[in-house]
């Protein structure tokens, strides 16, 4: 099957290798610095870099132009595009810019409301106003339209299409969890060709969706990367599994970070014991890595999990 | 019905900076109904502000008086006989009310008592929750008669974000339901959860404000 | 505000609402204005105490009360089921009020009683006078007390 976009994500995922992708936030900062370190330093780890869009609602670098600043370092981006802050005119425009500075992986999300900014840690704007003219499923079709049509949302042609590998987003735990597979199949159904999930850690649970994901054809119809972040702590996986929703910590897995001695070492473990096992399930075509705020480990993470070199496709 | 809240007591008092003589008027209708401006808050209101503003070294006289509708010009008119005797009012009726009187008093500054919140429901005693956005592109039909432009706090179409907590609760406020959670478990009652599983478009604005300000016209019955 | 000049010859002029079901069986409802322990007492006769709304709590100390004090019955004990609750709630809301405009929220209180002869009354007048004198004579005094 010939790639359809051919950024280097898509076409990993095509050859049949497990696919790796990794994040990037932008700075709260005018300056590229901070963002060129982050990204020598996982340069070359990683299938693409997914380029936060204003995560938890607080101001940031925009995405499409710390995508850019990456790309130029030979960082393949995933630039994520929120439904909050820009509606249907803004952001197909947005999308024709990012395209024509050779962005190429999209991830369409409905984003973190505006009143839960930086989860009280900043004040962010939790007085602004919010857009949502168009939801994830929607900018989705969109993107879809741009590219497989060459028309915009309102039906007016661009002169050519917009090449886009098209993400969405999948909390596969979520809350009302018969709903969940269906969403994503909506997404599918609208367009989406990868994707990435919310953290996993509960791996039978993850699994049984995945199944059921599978029955439907889904899994044939889009890739599906397994969100892992690293375990920092037991008190991170607890906070996790109480205030993140769509997030299941099992308590055994509470317990064996709160026992380790050595909690880095541990969770590094942990971590390559869940690449292992989502890697087992049929259906599941990569992953989707974070440390946060503790990029440096991925270096070694990802060697030790047997992903490195990434295949050159 | 149309829901509103007094502002903040300090910001009223400060609108008040200056005038002797207020004429606090309220509405028997929507604000009423939701505790903010009928008759009862408008007796609550006036000593209030009348010792607010004497706290602050200023005296004031409030006239009240609680029209049985401040939305329509007639009752509106009741006003006439007072308003020569004040020198600002004040409403405690939503923005729709407030406007008429603004303009049917045109000499008189009008100060708003409350803020228009909400098209809401008194869900329990004490307690109002929001039902309907006025989105002009109604799509109840969908959605098992709960309303996800009113009641997702991202207006989502298309079922609910990752955000909705274990509890189903929605994430931006532990009190408030994931609506999108009760859509779908209505759908399920109702064997019809694979009519959730299409895709809805995205959506015409143009029918609520985003078109430009409402106007409705019927020409049967113009005069 | 007033409780900055301390007058010692200040009387606190005290508004009592009674709920008469808190009256003693054989006690005959007093009404009226009294003199007693030194300050003004004002006697005002409720069916039940939540015959009271906040905004008549309000208006009485916004027309110059020192304190108004609702005397309500035990919460179990109300004879309308709800009265003596509901008689809280709007007392919590005048306070809650009170204390916005800067005028001291202890002006309003309510006290949950039984069995009350005139002395108990006029008793717990005396108390209410003593917790609002600090606060100085109500800045809202003129001539509108009766």
């Amino acid at each position: 099957m010939k790639p359809r976009v051919g950024t280097q994500l898509e076409k990993v995922l095509l050859a049949g290798h497990f696919a790796l992708t990794l994040e990037i936030g932008p700075p709260q900062s005018p300056n590229p610095e901070p963002l060129r370190k982050k990204a020598a330093l996982l340069k070359g780890l990683g299938d693409g870099y997914n380029v936060t869009d204003n995560q938890t609602a607080v101001v940031r670098m925009s995405s499409i132009a710390a995508s850019k600043i990456i790309l130029d370092m030979g960082c393949e981006p995933v630039m994520q595009m929120v439904c909050r802050d820009r509606n249907r005119i803004a952001m197909q425009s947005d999308l024709l810019g990012a395209s024509a500075l050779g962005l190429r992986n999209v991830l369409a999300l409905s984003g973190d409301h505006q009143k839960a900014s930086a989860a009280g840690k900043l004040k962010g704007h939790p007085g602004a106003k919010n857009v949502y003219d168009i939801d994830s499923m929607q900018l989705i079709a969109t993107i879809k339209g741009l590219r497989d049509e060459a028309r915009q949302l309102g039906g007016d042609a661009i002169a050519e299409p917009a090449p886009f590998f098209i993400g969405a987003a999948w909390t596969p735990l979520g809350t009302p969890r018969n709903y969940r597979v269906l969403r994503l199949a909506k997404k599918i159904a609208a367009g989406a060709d990868f994707v990435q999930t919310q953290a996993v850690y509960d791996v039978p649970a993850f699994a049984a969706q995945v199944a059921k994901a599978r029955d439907m054809g889904l899994t044939d119809k889009a890739a599906i990367l397994a969100g892992i972040i690293v375990p920092r702590s037991a008190g991170m996986l607890s906070y996790m599994d109480r205030q993140v929703p769509g997030v299941e910590v099992p308590a055994e897995l509470i317990a064996r970070m709160k026992q380790a001695k050595d909690t880095q070492a541990e969770g590094i473990k942990v971590t390559l014991e869940l690449i292992q096992a989502v890697k087992e399930i049929p259906g599941v075509k990569g992953v989707h890595l974070q440390a946060i705020e503790a990029e440096e480990l991925l270096p070694e993470i990802v060697a030790a999990a047997g992903l490195s070199p990434r295949p050159q496709v | 019905m149309i829901v509103a809240e007094w502002k903040p007591i300090p910001e009223l008092l400060a609108s008040l900076k200056g005038h002797k003589n207020i004429l606090l008027v309220g509405c028997a209708t929507c604000v009423a109904e939701c505790a903010a401006g009928g008759e009862r808050e408008v007796l609550t209101l006036a000593p209030v502000l009348k010792m607010g503003l004497k706290e602050q070294g200023q005296d004031v006289n409030i006239i009240t008086k609680t029209l049985e509708r401040q939305c329509e010009p007639e009752f509106v008119e009741e006003l006439a006989e007072i308003a020569p005797q004040v020198d600002a009012i004040m409403s405690l009726s939503c923005g729709i009310g407030m406007q008429l009187v603004a303009e049917r008093f045109i000499d008189l500054p009008l100060y708003p008592g409350v803020n228009t919140t909400s098209l809401a429901i008194r869900e329990q005693p004490g307690l109002w929750t929001a039902r309907c956005a006025a989105c002009g592109d109604c799509m109840l039909g969908e959605t098992f008669g709960l309303c996800p432009v009113a009641r997702c706090a991202k207006s989502l179409m298309n079922g609910p974000c990752g955000g909705t907590r274990k509890d189903g609760k929605c994430e931006v406020d532990p009190d408030t339901e994931c609506i999108w959670r009760l859509i779908v478990e209505r759908a399920e009652a109702r064997g019809r959860l694979e009519d959730l599983a299409k895709v809805r478009p995205a959506k015409d604005w143009s029918n609520s404000g985003h078109g430009g300000p409402k106007r409705m016209l019927r020409e049967d019955l113009r005069s | 505000m007033a409780a900055a000049k301390p007058d010692p010859n200040f009387q606190p002029e005290i508004v009592v609402l009674y709920c008469r079901q808190a009256l003693d069986a054989e006690e005959r409802p007093p009404e009226g204005a009294r003199q007693a322990l030194g300050l003004g007492v004002r006697l005002v006769l409720l069916p039940c105490s939540s015959k009271v709304e906040a905004y008549q709590m309000l208006k009485i100390v916004e027309q110059g009360a020192d304190g108004v004090l609702l005397l309500a019955c035990p919460e179990k004990a109300c004879r309308f089921l709800t009265g003596s609750l509901k008689a809280e709630r709007r007392v919590q809301r005048a306070r809650q009020l009170l204390g916005l405009v800067n005028m001291g929220p202890e002006r309003v209180a309510l006290r949950r009683v039984s069995g009350l002869s005139l002395k108990d009354i006029l008793a717990l007048a005396g108390q209410m006078a003593s917790e609002v004198k600090a606060l100085g004579p109500n800045p809202m005094k003129g001539d509108n007390l009766q």
